[in-house]
């Protein structure tokens, strides 16, 4: 762990002007915000992340409320995983949100981390971790991935990194047409989830989404929907007590009086730079009835646009798998 | 107790006799042979039925200071004026150091000296380059960052598969990649062999390298502060195995060196002797005249604290269709990276006719394999077990029958056929993968043996004082497989009192020696010195209250529930010991080979749930039956047979080092990333104890609880899915690709 100032501001303004300190070093090396820190603190341990600066966001007041209206629901980016996980409102109207928080990590990490810091945590890729490997998403040259061990890595929108984009509750968010409050130098705005997280050929390669250095979330807001209710999420892990997502699928669907698909959402984790929405899958399935052969189809055509690497063709059956049994288990 | 009760008159010459069951092992198959060893030693346990202490379920002596946080461990240690150490690794798989630059690293305020590591040619990922020594663990990691070395890297090769070829970067020095090491049986004979056979399997089997994850890493504290004498805190199996390389390292005699090991955190094998991280610690401790603390680092354990062997092996075998397995080959590549492996020779325990084996070792740029839990014997048996179940399907013959008509030790029989009964065998499909639904249950088995024999070398003392304490005094060091716990029981029950009545003395160089705790030998090494310890002290007591007693000749008096008596009169504990001189007495225990045994067997069963769409195994039950003589404690010979299938469990499913060919490093050297299993991956675990056994004498079982599960776990699968992954770990997407091609193998 390389030294660093420590900072604690109590506003979001304050905090946003500490972390927009210029640094002359690499990107790694600007001044981060921490909340629960569960992420953040193995990156750091690890150098992977080396910021002159470490931002408390824990002192500021009011980010972590759960607000609940007729116009859905109001997360604040210092919410803890397990208060997520446990409000009583969540449980009732958002299912899937609950299963994806509880799919995460163990309790002891659920109590600690926080919804902002889940949508913001780095790649778990074994290259990315590793202090001595210098890889393309840390100003190396090459995705090790690409040609190496790449059982873990993406299969969708790789390229040229493989990275797969860690959190759980970012494809249950999307699928529910979640959006995050984004505060900045320039004051506030408003990002749709499908817009936040940045493939590695679209984006900086040496982030994940959309956030500048000096700007944090603040909240997260999941409008109420018809959807939310038929929600699921399925997370296959190697190791069920700690592990992330092999595959995962997020799904939220609406139904209309003859059990027929009137609205889905389809959105995979675990095998894309970033939550992975499949609209043509979505379409397929929207206005047919859940049969068997329905399920499997639409699974087909959610990985149709799959390219797996040497060593993660497996995937592709497991997250079809996924869609499948999430689409039968949201429609049920 | 047998040993309570009046001898019989010494009988003359000749001496007696008693017959003792070993077995021998004659090309790879065993037998159980009786032999005849001097029964005159003195008295022995008795009957394995009649004891009060031992063969019953008592709880560990230390168990509430570990689990309250109490218990010191050789991390726990902060001496006064301690420094702190760190090891830099290389980054690369082969390289020479050209030039070690510390000039940076040791202005930083704290830093107090920087060592080179004994060794300029790096030939692994992770070898140490040098150590600092700092008054805090962070400088010490800035140090080794402000270090700046010089590297002429050179090519390496970290994967069997290319280390193989001809033109592979060579590894070692002195060795070829590929080293031949044995060769056993007639190759012609077992080539002529396979005609003879009705069906043949051929397939190649490997097992990943493996860690032993010991949740205390590797580590010493060595206090030397410039004086005659230094203390060691040590981490470590062998109480004994380290002193005498420290005293060499610091400049001091031998008998100035005390070692302590008062609790210790695991090491499944791999912590005997100084190790590097002990020469390193005591060079800086001698350098710097301070207390200096070297604990690895998880990553620190992972890659450089050695590894189980991983394995890579040829096998064909033949079989007829009663059943009879006639013919074998085997080619057997050790994968000990820069080290020679470890891996039994095959066919491993079972019979089968005209067999030919070559082993070799097989080199890559890892870190050595070292011993863990019955080196070398998973592995053999993970493959001889597929092998074995691979042919009984071939034929649609039972597995359990098939095995039992090629095992010739009958013990393997009667213990198949109890844990076919305890896992509900007959509820298995003998189709694999013939059950509907996508969640296909499967069942397997496997059987394994170790020695588990014990050696002269534990010295031990007990001493009764005339407060009526009990102490008992040996060098040795408890791994957490409750060592303190029998060594108090054995003298607790000779004595007739409870264990709370008898306090242990161990983990200390100045104490009476003892051997380190590999291949099993521990409790049958170490048992029967404490019980020839306790019986003298008894003897010693005995003649002291005669008198009180009127008289009787020593062995005539019982000691039982806190009691002395003889003659009808009886003493308590208290009134007895008031007999006592004023330094209470003290006998000396010296080993007795007629007090233990070698030689034992254990089966394993296991029951799988197998989502053939996701390639989730999930471990139903586990049954493993085990035998060892007289159990000295059935609560934890039960948590070796439990901890021997997870661990074996680990192994089938989860863990394997992985390593990148181009960078040439391992991957995942963290917890997250190298997956142990959890409290979430346990199945239901019956854990038996064969009381079949009669044998009364102590043998060492931690070894064979490990061998079978891997096996059995495997053939599970397999009878499951319809998928032989002869590949460990048995991983997701290993059998959805089984299942999506049939290149693992064709579907029964």
């Amino acid at each position: 762990m390389k030294a660093f100032e420590w900072t604690n501001p109590s506003s979001v303004g304050e905090a946003v002007k500490m972390l927009g300190v210029s640094t002359p070093g690499d990107i790694d090396e600007a001044p981060r915000p921490i909340a629960g820190g569960q992420d953040l603190l193995t990156t750091i341990k690890d150098y992977t992340s080396r910021p002159v600066r470490v931002v408390n966001l824990k002192n500021i007041r009011g980010l972590n409320q759960i607000k609940v209206s007729g116009r859905g629901l109001t997360i604040g980016a210092l919410v803890t995983l397990s208060e997520l996980e446990e409000h009583a409102d969540v449980r009732k109207s958002f299912p899937g949100l609950v299963e994806a928080v509880h799919s995460i990590a163990t309790p002891q990490i659920r109590n600690l981390g926080t919804v902002g810091g889940n949508l913001c945590q780095r790649p778990r890729c074994w290259y990315f971790r590793l202090e001595e490997v210098n890889c393309l998403k840390k100003g190396g040259s090459e995705c090790y991935a690409a040609n190496g061990e790449n059982k873990y890595n993406a299969i969708i929108g790789g390229g040229p990194s493989y990275i797969v984009h860690p959190s759980d509750l970012a494809p249950m968010l999307l699928a529910l047409g979640a959006s995050v409050t984004v505060v900045g130098a320039k004051g506030k705005r408003t990002v749709p989830l499908d817009k936040f997280f940045t493939l590695p050929s679209e984006g900086n390669i040496r982030r994940e989404n959309v956030l500048k250095n000096e700007e944090i979330i603040t909240e997260i807001v999941v409008p109420s929907s018809p959807v939310a209710a038929h929600s699921t999420y399925l997370k296959f892990k190697e190791r069920e007590s700690l592990d992330f997502a092999l595959a995962s699928a997020a799904v939220a669907v609406q139904l209309g009086d003859n059990r027929e698909v009137k609205d889905a959402r389809i959105v995979l984790g675990g095998v894309a730079p970033i939550p992975w929405r499949v609209p043509a899958a979505e379409k397929f399935v929207t206005g047919k009835s859940l049969t068997p052969e329905v399920l499997a189809e639409t699974a087909k055509i959610a990985l149709a646009e799959a390219r797996p690497l040497e060593k993660n063709a497996y995937k592709v059956p497991l997250a079809q798998t996924l869609v499948r049994r999430a689409l039968a288990k949201a429609g049920a | 107790m047998q040993q309570q009760q009046p001898q019989a008159q010494p009988s003359p010459s000749p001496k007696p006799k008693k017959k003792v069951r070993v077995p021998k092992v004659v090309n790879g198959v065993e037998q159980m042979v009786e032999i005849e060893v001097d029964a005159d030693a003195g008295p022995g346990w008795g009957p394995n039925d009649k004891h009060k202490l031992l063969n019953q379920r008592y709880t560990r002596v230390d168990g509430p200071l570990k689990a309250t946080g109490v218990a010191k461990y050789t991390y726990d240690q902060r001496l006064p004026g301690m420094l702190y150490a760190r090891v830099l690794r290389s980054p690369h798989a082969h390289a020479r150091v050209t030039k070690l630059d510390t000039d940076d690293a040791s202005k930083i305020p704290g830093v107090k000296a920087i060592i080179p590591a004994p060794l300029t040619e790096v030939r692994f990922a992770g070898a140490p380059v040098a150590a600092v020594a700092a008054t805090t663990p962070e400088i010490a990691g800035d140090a080794l960052r402000a270090i700046k070395v010089t590297y002429e890297v050179l090519p390496h090769v970290v994967h069997a598969h290319h280390a193989i070829r001809p033109d592979a970067p060579k590894v070692l020095a002195d060795e070829n990649n590929l080293a031949e090491k044995a060769k056993n049986g007639d190759a012609q004979k077992a080539e002529a062999a396979f005609a003879t056979a009705d069906a043949i399997v051929e397939g190649e089997y490997f097992t990943a390298r493996i860690h032993h994850v010991c949740l205390e890493t590797h580590g010493m504290v060595v206090d030397y502060r410039g004086g005659d004498t230094a203390t060691i805190y040590a981490s470590t199996q062998g109480t004994f195995t380290i002193h005498e390389d420290a005293a060499k390292e610091l400049g001091l005699p031998i008998n100035a060196v005390t070692t302590t090991v008062e609790h210790m955190g695991g090491g499944f094998g791999s912590k005997f002797g100084l190790g590097l991280e002990g020469l390193l610690a005591c060079r800086l401790s001698k350098q710097t005249q301070s207390p200096v603390k070297l604990m690895f680092t998880r990553y620190d354990e992972f890659v450089m604290a050695g590894n189980r062997s991983g394995s890579w092996q040829k096998l064909k075998a033949g079989v007829k269709n009663d059943g009879t397995i006639v013919a074998l080959q085997a080619r057997q590549y050790r994968l000990g990276g820069v080290g020679q492996g470890s891996q039994a020779g095959q066919p491993f325990i079972y019979r089968m006719g005209d067999t030919y084996r070559e082993v070799y070792a097989l080199h890559t740029n890892e870190d050595s394999s070292i011993a863990m839990r019955a080196p070398g014997f998973p592995q053999a048996s993970f493959a001889v077990e597929t092998l074995v179940d691979e042919l009984a399907y071939k034929i649609k013959m039972d597995p359990v029958e098939f095995r039992k008509k090629n095992l010739r030790d009958e013990v393997y029989h009667r213990q198949l056929e109890r844990g076919a009964r305890e896992i509900g065998w007959s509820r298995r499909n003998p189709v694999a993968g013939g059950n509907t639904g996508p969640l296909k249950r499967g069942m397997g088995c496997a059987v394994g043996t170790w020695g588990g024999g014990g050696n002269n070398q534990c010295k031990v003392d007990v001493t009764i004082s005339r407060d009526g304490s009990v102490l008992v005094a040996v060098g040795t060091q408890d791994l957490g497989t409750g060592t303190r716990t029998y060594t108090r029981a054995i003298v607790a029950e000779e004595l007739g009192l409870g264990i709370k009545d008898v306090k242990e003395r161990i983990g200390n160089s100045k104490l009476g020696a003892a051997n380190p705790s590999g291949g099993s030998t521990t409790a049958p090494s170490l048992s029967p010195s404490v019980k020839d310890a306790a019986i003298k002290a008894r003897m010693l007591m005995a003649e002291r209250v005669a008198p009180l007693l009127g008289n009787p000749k020593p062995e005539e008096v019982l000691f039982a529930d806190a009691t002395v008596s003889a003659n009808s009169r009886t003493l308590s504990w208290q009134q007895a010991v008031a007999a006592l001189p004023a330094a209470g007495i003290t006998s000396h225990g010296e080993w007795r080979a007629d007090l233990q045994a070698r030689g034992i067997h254990g089966v394993c069963f296991a029951e799988v749930e197998v989502d053939v769409e996701t390639g989730h195994v999930k471990p139903i039950k586990m049954v493993h039956i085990q035998d060892g003589g007289l159990p000295l404690n059935r609560l934890t010979m039960e948590s070796q047979i439990n901890g021997g299938m997870i661990q074996s469990l680990g192994m089938a499913l989860w863990e394997g080092r992985v390593m990148d060919a181009q960078l040439g490093m391992m991957l995942n050297p963290g917890m997250g990333d190298y997956k142990v299993p959890g409290s979430l991956e346990m199945p239901e675990m019956v854990p038996l104890i064969d009381d079949e056994d009669k044998r009364e004498a102590v043998i060492g079982i931690a070894e064979g609880c490990i061998i079978p599960a891997l096996g059995a776990l495997a053939n599970a699968v397999f009878n499951a899915t319809g998928v032989r992954v002869r590949e460990t770990p048995i991983t997701p997407d290993k059998i959805l690709m089984g299942l999506m091609n049939s290149t693992v193998l064709s579907r029964q």
